[in-house]
C-alpha cells in the first residue's frame, strides 16, 4: 500500500509540474520579425533585368545607419565588419549613392530605405528621363530630330534608379515602431563611438527576396514552358489587365472590324502608374487625376449625347499598363489591325488624351501636338480645329489653353501607339508638373488634398476642395470639347457640366476610405495579367454608373445579361449590364442595382505574348519574376571567431568520443570482463 | 558474398564476367546507351584487387590481374571525360542558352 501512495504521489507531482510549464520559442527570442516590408522585385523584358535580388537564404549584413554621402566610406571601404545592409533616409536615396551601393556589392548586404510621413520637398522620381522612350512613335525613323527626347527632356528629375539592376535586396520601411526598434538597435550595438571598432555581438538584419526569373524575358518564357521535369516551375509572368472602354451611342460588340458609317472621337486616358517597390504606386496625380477627369467628363455628356445626338460617336478609352511601353493602347491598335475590335483604325476621327492635368500652376492646361504628323496639310487642320474647339471652351471656363512651341513633340502618352499605326489628328493635355512622376510620393499630398481640420469624416467626403474644383472645371472643358468635335451643336454646350461630386473621387480613391479596408492609397501598378488589378473593375463599374441606366431586375439575369427568363441576347447588342453595390445618398447601407451601360473591359495583354515572340522590340515584353517569400528579420550576430570557435569545439567533441568509443570497444574484454561469469558461447 | 569462400576458378568467372559483360555484351543489349557502365568496372577493381594484387600466387591470378588492370583504365577514361564533361557543363550552360536549358534537367532558379 505503501508503494502504492508513493507512486501516486509521485505521479501528481509530476502532473502539476507540466501546468507551470509554457511554450517557449527559441526563434522568437532570437529574431524580431519585420512587419509592413514593402519590397523592390525584378522585372524583366526582351533584353534586360532590372530591379533586386537576393540570395536564396536571405542576406544578412550589419545594420548601418547611413548618415551622409561621405558616411559611404565606412560601407565600402573602412568598415570592419562587412557586409552591411543600409539603412537609407530620403535625402540620401540619390542615384550617386545607390550607384556607389551598387558597384561595391561585396561589401553591401541590402538597403533598406525609411519612408517618410510627409513627401520630401525638391521633388523625387526614380523613372527615367524620358519615360518609353523605346516604344513610343519618336524614333530615329520618324524624326531624327525628336528621338530620345532631343528637344524636351519630359521628366528631368528622373534618376533612373527604377531601371537599374541590383544583386541586393532593397526594402522600403515605414517609418514607425518597428522602425524605431531597428535604429535603437543600432544606436546601442552598433554605433562607432569616438573611432572605434564596435565590438560583437552586432545588430544585424536579414532580407529574403529571391527571385525566379533571370536574363530576360525569352529566357524566363523559355523556362516557363519546359514540361519533362518532375515538377514544372513557372519563374515569370507577363505584365497586363484589362482596357476598360464605353461609347456614348452603343456599339456592335460582336461585329468585329470595320464598321460602315462610323466615325469616331477617342477620349484616352490611363489607369496605371509604378514606382521603385513594388504594389506601391498612388499615381495620383499621373494617373488618377486623368482618369477621373474623363469618368467626369462622360458623365456630364450623358445627357447631351442621348438628347441631342452628335454625329460621331465619342468612345471612352482607359488604357492599363502605360507605364510600361504602352502595353494596353499598343493592344488596342493591334486589335483594331487584326479586326478584333468592333471598331478599325480607319473609324477613327481625333484622339482626345488626358494627361496629367491635376495641378495647373496659372490655371494653364497645355494643348500638345505631334509635328511631324500636322506636316501633312489635311491633318494639320484637324488638329487646327481641334485646338480652336478647345481653346474656345476653355476661354470659356477662365482656364488657358496654351499650345507649345510647334516643334515640341508630343509627351509620352497613349496617343503616340496611334500614331505609329497612321497620322491621326489628336492632341494631348497635360500640366507639366513632374516633380514626383511615377514615384512613391505621387499621392494625394502632392495634389493638394487637404481638409480643413475641424471637418469630421462624414463632412470632408462633402468638401469640395480646390483640387477638386480645379479638375471639375477640366472635365468641363474636356466633356464640352469632346461634344464639339464629335459635331455637336454649339447651343447645347452650355448644358454640359461637370459636377464636382464626381471629381471628389479622386480623393476617395487616393484616401481609399470606401473602397477597400486598409489604410493604403489604391494601388496602381498593373501587375501580372493573372491577377486582376484594382483601378480596372473600378474604373468600370463607375463608368457603368455614371453613363449607363438603372435596370429593375433581379440579380441572376443581370448577370446573365438579359432582362427576364425569356429574354434573347441579341436584343441588347452593344450593352452590358453590370451589377453594382452602392451606397445611396443619405444613407450608408448598400443594397445592389443592375446598370445597363456601354462599359465594358478588353484584355490588355501585350501583342508580343499573343505572337509568342517575345524578342519584337516593336510591342512591350515585360514580365515580373515569381519569388517564394519575401520578408525581413533583424538579430544580433556573433563574430566570426566565435562561430568557428564553437564549430571547431563540435568537430573536436565529436572526434574524440569516436575515438574513445574505438578504444574503448576494441579493448572491451579487458575492462568489462572482470565482474562477469565467462558464459558459453551458444550463438 | 564473402569472397574468400570461393574457390579460384570462381573467382576468375566472376572477375572476368564484370569485365567482359561490360566489355562486349552491353554494346550489344543497350545499344548506343550505357555502355562500358564505369560504376561496374570501379566495383570490379576495388573487390578484386587483394585478390590479384596481395594474394599468394595462384594459377588464375594472371588472369584476374589482366583483368583488374584493364577495369582501372576503363574506369580512368570514364572518369576523365566525365569530369572534363561537367567542368564544360557547368562553366557554359550559362552562355549557351537555349542548348543549355534543354540539356539541363533542373535549372537553378534566380541564377543565370
Amino acid at each position: 500500500m505503501d508503494q502504492l501512495s508513493t507512486k501516486w504521489i509521485i505521479h501528481l507531482l509530476f502532473s502539476l509540474c507540466f501546468l507551470g510549464v509554457s511554450c517557449n520559442s527559441v526563434g522568437k527570442k532570437i529574431y524580431v520579425d519585420l512587419n509592413n516590408t514593402v519590397p523592390c522585385v525584378r522585372l524583366l523584358n526582351a533584353t534586360h533585368q532590372i530591379g533586386c535580388q537576393s540570395s536564396l537564404s536571405g542576406n544578412v549584413g550589419v545594420l548601418h545607419v547611413l548618415e551622409s554621402e561621405e558616411n559611404l566610406d565606412w560601407v565600402l571601404d573602412s568598415g570592419p565588419n562587412p557586409p552591411y545592409m543600409v539603412i537609407l533616409e530620403t535625402p540620401l536615396f540619390t542615384r550617386s549613392i545607390m550607384m556607389k551601393l551598387k558597384n561595391g556589392s561585396s561589401r553591401v548586404a541590402g538597403v533598406a530605405f525609411v519612408v517618410p510621413n510627409s513627401n520630401p520637398a525638391g521633388g523625387f522620381s526614380p523613372h527615367t528621363s524620358c519615360p518609353n522612350e523605346n516604344s513610343g512613335v519618336y524614333t530615329e525613323g520618324y524624326d531624327p530630330t525628336l528621338a530620345n527626347c532631343k528637344n524636351t527632356v519630359w521628366n528631368p528629375l528622373g534618376s533612373g534608379l527604377s531601371y537599374e539592376d541590383f544583386d541586393f535586396p532593397i526594402f522600403s520601411l515605414k517609418d514607425d515602431n518597428d522602425t524605431e526598434v531597428i535604429r535603437q538597435c543600432y544606436i546601442v550595438h552598433n554605433r562607432p563611438v569616438n573611432g572605434s571598432t564596435p565590438r560583437y555581438p552586432l545588430c544585424a538584419m536579414q532580407l529574403f527576396s529571391h527571385m525566379s526569373a533571370v536574363t530576360n524575358t525569352p529566357t524566363c518564357m523559355r523556362r516557363n514552358d519546359i514540361n519533362f521535369s518532375i515538377s514544372p516551375e513557372y519563374v515569370c509572368d507577363p505584365l497586363g489587365d484589362s482596357n476598360v472602354w464605353g461609347s456614348s451611342r452603343p456599339l456592335n460588340n460582336t461585329a468585329k472590324g470595320h464598321k460602315m458609317w462610323e466615325s469616331v472621337v477617342i477620349a484616352a486616358a490611363r489607369l496605371d502608374s509604378r514606382s521603385f517597390f513594388s504594389n506601391v504606386a498612388p499615381g495620383t496625380e499621373s494617373a488618377v487625376s486623368g482618369f477621373v477627369t474623363l469618368l467626369a467628363a462622360a458623365h456630364a455628356l450623358r445627357n447631351a449625347t442621348q438628347e441631342a445626338q452628335p454625329n460621331r460617336t465619342i468612345l471612352y478609352a482607359f488604357f492599363q499598363g502605360e507605364a510600361f511601353d504602352y502595353i494596353g493602347s499598343s493592344r488596342m491598335v493591334y486589335d483594331m489591325e487584326k479586326n478584333q475590335f468592333p471598331l478599325d483604325m480607319d473609324n477613327i476621327h481625333s484622339v482626345l488624351e488626358i494627361g496629367q492635368v491635376g495641378l495647373r500652376s496659372d490655371s494653364k492646361l497645355w494643348l500638345h501636338t505631334d509635328p511631324v504628323s500636322r506636316r501633312n496639310a489635311t491633318v494639320n487642320k484637324e488638329v487646327e480645329e481641334l485646338i480652336e474647339n478647345l481653346q474656345l471652351v476653355a476661354r470659356e471656363l477662365n482656364i488657358s489653353g496654351e499650345e507649345p512651341n510647334l516643334s515640341q513633340p508630343l509627351p509620352p502618352s497613349s496617343f503616340q501607339r496611334f500614331l505609329l499605326n497612321r497620322p491621326i489628328p489628336g492632341v494631348v493635355l497635360e500640366d507639366h508638373r513632374s516633380e514626383f512622376y511615377e514615384s512613391m510620393f505621387d499621392n494625394r499630398e502632392y495634389l493638394n488634398i487637404t481638409y480643413p481640420p475641424e471637418l469630421t469624416p462624414e463632412e470632408q467626403l462633402e468638401y469640395v476642395t480646390d483640387t477638386a474644383k480645379a479638375l471639375t472645371e477640366v472635365a468641363t472643358m474636356v466633356g464640352r470639347a469632346l461634344y464639339k468635335q464629335a459635331g455637336g451643336e454649339d447651343s447645347q454646350l452650355k448644358n454640359i457640366n461637370a459636377d464636382s461630386q464626381i471629381v471628389r473621387l479622386v480623393k476617395i480613391i487616393s484616401i481609399n476610405q470606401n473602397f477597400f479596408s486598409n489604410d493604403r492609397p489604391l494601388n496602381l501598378y498593373v501587375g501580372v495579367y493573372q491577377q486582376a488589378s484594382e483601378p480596372t473593375a473600378l474604373v468600370h463599374h463607375l463608368l457603368a454608373n455614371l453613363t449607363g441606366s438603372v435596370l429593375n431586375i433581379t440579380q441572376e439575369n443581370c448577370n446573365n445579361q438579359r432582362e427576364d427568363e425569356e429574354d434573347k441576347e441579341s436584343k441588347h447588342v452593344g450593352h452590358t449590364a453590370v451589377f453594382l453595390l452602392l451606397a445611396p445618398p443619405n444613407s450608408t447601407e448598400r443594397r445592389g442595382f443592375c446598370v445597363r451601360s456601354t462599359s465594358r473591359v478588353f484584355r490588355a495583354l501585350s501583342p508580343a505574348f499573343e505572337e509568342h515572340n517575345y524578342t519584337n522590340k516593336a510591342y512591350s515584353t515585360w514580365t515580373e519574376s515569381r519569388w517564394k517569400s519575401i520578408r525581413g528579420r533583424i538579430f544580433l550576430v556573433a563574430s566570426h571567431e566565435l562561430e568557428m570557435l564553437t564549430l571547431g569545439v563540435g568537430i573536436g567533441v565529436l572526434l574524440t568520443s569516436l575515438l574513445l568509443t574505438y578504444f574503448i570497444s576494441s579493448k572491451a574484454d579487458i575492462l568489462f570482463s572482470s565482474a562477469r561469469e565467462p558464459t558459453n558461447a551458444t550463438y | 558474398m564473402n569472397l574468400e569462400r570461393l574457390p579460384n576458378e570462381e573467382k576468375l568467372s566472376l572477375c572476368r564476367k564484370y569485365y567482359l559483360v561490360i566489355l562486349v555484351l552491353m554494346p550489344l543489349i543497350f545499344s548506343g546507351g550505357f555502355a562500358f557502365l564505369p560504376f561496374l568496372w570501379l566495383v570490379n577493381v576495388v573487390w578484386f584487387f587483394k585478390e590479384a594484387f596481395l594474394k599468394p600466387a595462384y594459377t588464375e591470378q594472371l588472369l584476374i590481374k589482366t583483368y583488374v588492370k584493364r577495369s582501372a583504365l576503363g574506369l580512368l577514361l570514364w572518369v576523365a571525360v566525365l569530369t572534363t564533361w561537367n567542368i564544360i557543363f557547368q562553366h557554359f550552360r550559362a552562355q549557351w542558352g537555349e542548348v543549355g536549358d534543354n540539356l539541363s534537367f533542373t535549372i537553378p532558379l534566380g541564377i543565370p
